[in-house]
């Protein structure tokens, strides 16, 4: 344990420059839009298709994501929380709403095996791999059903339900070892960075 | 099921990876409302699991940029929340809830909504008046009340709701415009949410030419929220859908 607030946000690398680059997002800057796709469109891509696996829809759901930066930068609050947090729930949330339709999720299952091998190619070309790194450093801190937990929903888009289902433990297990493992992420990436 | 009987506390990890269904989303970000130590800990969840991205991001296919780009550019953006005000305060707490404006009553904005709920009043049919005299004298006295405060925000879908309040006489009036339009078979119906119980304001009036007649919302309490959801037409005993509208009450 760390005596960090839970209030309290660990520095986020860019991040306050992306909260500068949405307020003149709002004031419909499309050099600010570009740049924010120039800066983060890695992230939210990278994102999604790992949860979508589809590269089709991956694409489609990573336009659909920077669409709504675009029309609703002007109700970013930071008040609420980072800049970083908020694109990022926002490209979380888009992906997941995808592989839950079930339409979508049959199609994801049957396109599985085929996006998994040109997505480690893409993945090769990105530059920020200290940051991921460290994030998958820290991810070894936790237990590995807390490691699994988180990764399974967050990466997966499965719900707890499922995420117990896929691991033969109980619902409330899965629960907190989510939200223990989130801890252990936030106290590591918090010192770490 | 022994799920139900769960903290609300630990659901925190699911929800900041987007792990739980609808039903309890709903659930939890109702607890939410209520946990101001839940919502700091759901932040930095959050924040954590956001960072979870970090290790798989990879480079767009090269023509994304000019089709997002171009796609921006014809699209119309969604204006701020409304500031009435200088003074901001959270609201409910989540991406996309628009922060609630709050300011000292401007006596000419009120004077406005005195207007219009007098003339709305007095239009009633006539079985309806004493009713309507009775609630209009409500409404008059926490328009003039010295402590009113008046706060404008935006709903979720489209349109916005107006709150005078009075604290002194623990009473609100709220008028709505532009929200998008329902079927007969819903109804737009406003919640009082405290610390430890939601309880119900009653439904919206129909609205006339987009705007509804101001409505009386009596017992408020320091620290309530105001939400309203769409129920079926009849109403609902407890909110069945996400709140369209929150709007944090001035607590001092």
């Amino acid at each position: 344990m760390t005596a960090e607030l839970p209030g309290e946000r660990s520095p986020v690398t860019s991040g306050s420059e992306l909260a500068g680059l949405l307020a003149k997002v709002a004031r419909g800057d499309e050099a600010a839009f570009a740049g924010v796709y120039d800066r983060f469109g890695t992230l939210v891509y990278g994102l999604v298709r790992r949860v979508v696996r589809d590269p089709a829809q991956s694409e489609e759901v990573t336009q659909e994501v920077l669409l709504e930066v675009w029309r609703t930068a002007s109700r970013f609050d930071p008040g609420e929380g980072s800049a970083r947090s908020w694109l990022m729930t926002l490209a979380h949330r888009r992906a997941v709403d995808r592989v839950r339709s079930a339409q979508a999720s049959v199609q994801r299952e049957a396109r599985a095996a085929v996006a998994e091998t040109d997505y480690d190619v893409v993945a090769e070309e990105v530059e920020t791999r200290l940051d991921a790194q460290r994030v998958r450093r820290c991810l070894e801190t936790l237990t590995e059903l807390q490691r699994e937990s988180v990764t399974l929903a967050y990466y997966g888009g499965y719900t707890y339900r499922e995420v117990a289902a896929l691991l033969g433990v109980a619902v409330g297990t899965v629960k907190t070892r989510m939200r223990d493992g989130l801890i252990r992420l936030r106290d590591c990436l918090g010192t770490e960075s | 099921m022994r799920l139900r009987r769960t903290d609300p506390h630990t659901l925190a990890g699911a929800y900041a990876v987007d792990a739980l269904n609808a039903a309890d989303r709903e659930s939890f970000e109702r607890h939410l409302v209520s946990c101001e130590a839940c919502r700091a800990e759901a932040a930095s969840l959050r924040d954590a699991a956001g960072r979870l991205a970090e290790a798989t991001a990879a480079v767009p296919p090269a023509r994304l940029r000019g089709l997002v780009l171009a796609e921006a550019a014809r699209t119309r953006q969604q204006p701020p929340p409304v500031r009435v005000a200088e003074r901001v305060r959270r609201s409910w707490h989540g991406v996309g809830w628009p922060a609630a404006p709050r300011m000292a009553v401007a006596i000419a904005g009120v004077g406005i909504l005195v207007a219009l709920a007098l003339g709305t009043l007095l239009i009633n049919d006539q079985h309806r008046l004493r009713v309507a005299e009775v609630q209009r004298a409500q409404i008059a006295a926490v328009l003039n009340a010295p402590d009113a405060d008046i706060m404008t925000v935006p709903a979720q879908t489209r349109g916005s709701a107006t709150v005078v309040m009075s604290h002194a006489d623990h009473a609100l009036v709220l008028t709505t415009a532009r929200l998008p339009v329902l079927p007969p078979t819903e109804c737009y119906q406003v919640w009082l949410m405290g610390t430890h119980r939601i309880r119900s304001a009653g439904r919206l009036p129909a609205p006339k030419q987009g705007m509804t007649a101001p409505m009386i919302v009596a017992g408020v309490v320091a620290g309530d929220r105001m939400g309203v959801t769409i129920e079926p037409a009849a109403g609902s005993p407890r909110p069945s859908s996400r709140p369209v509208l929150m709007l944090s009450l001035p607590s001092d």
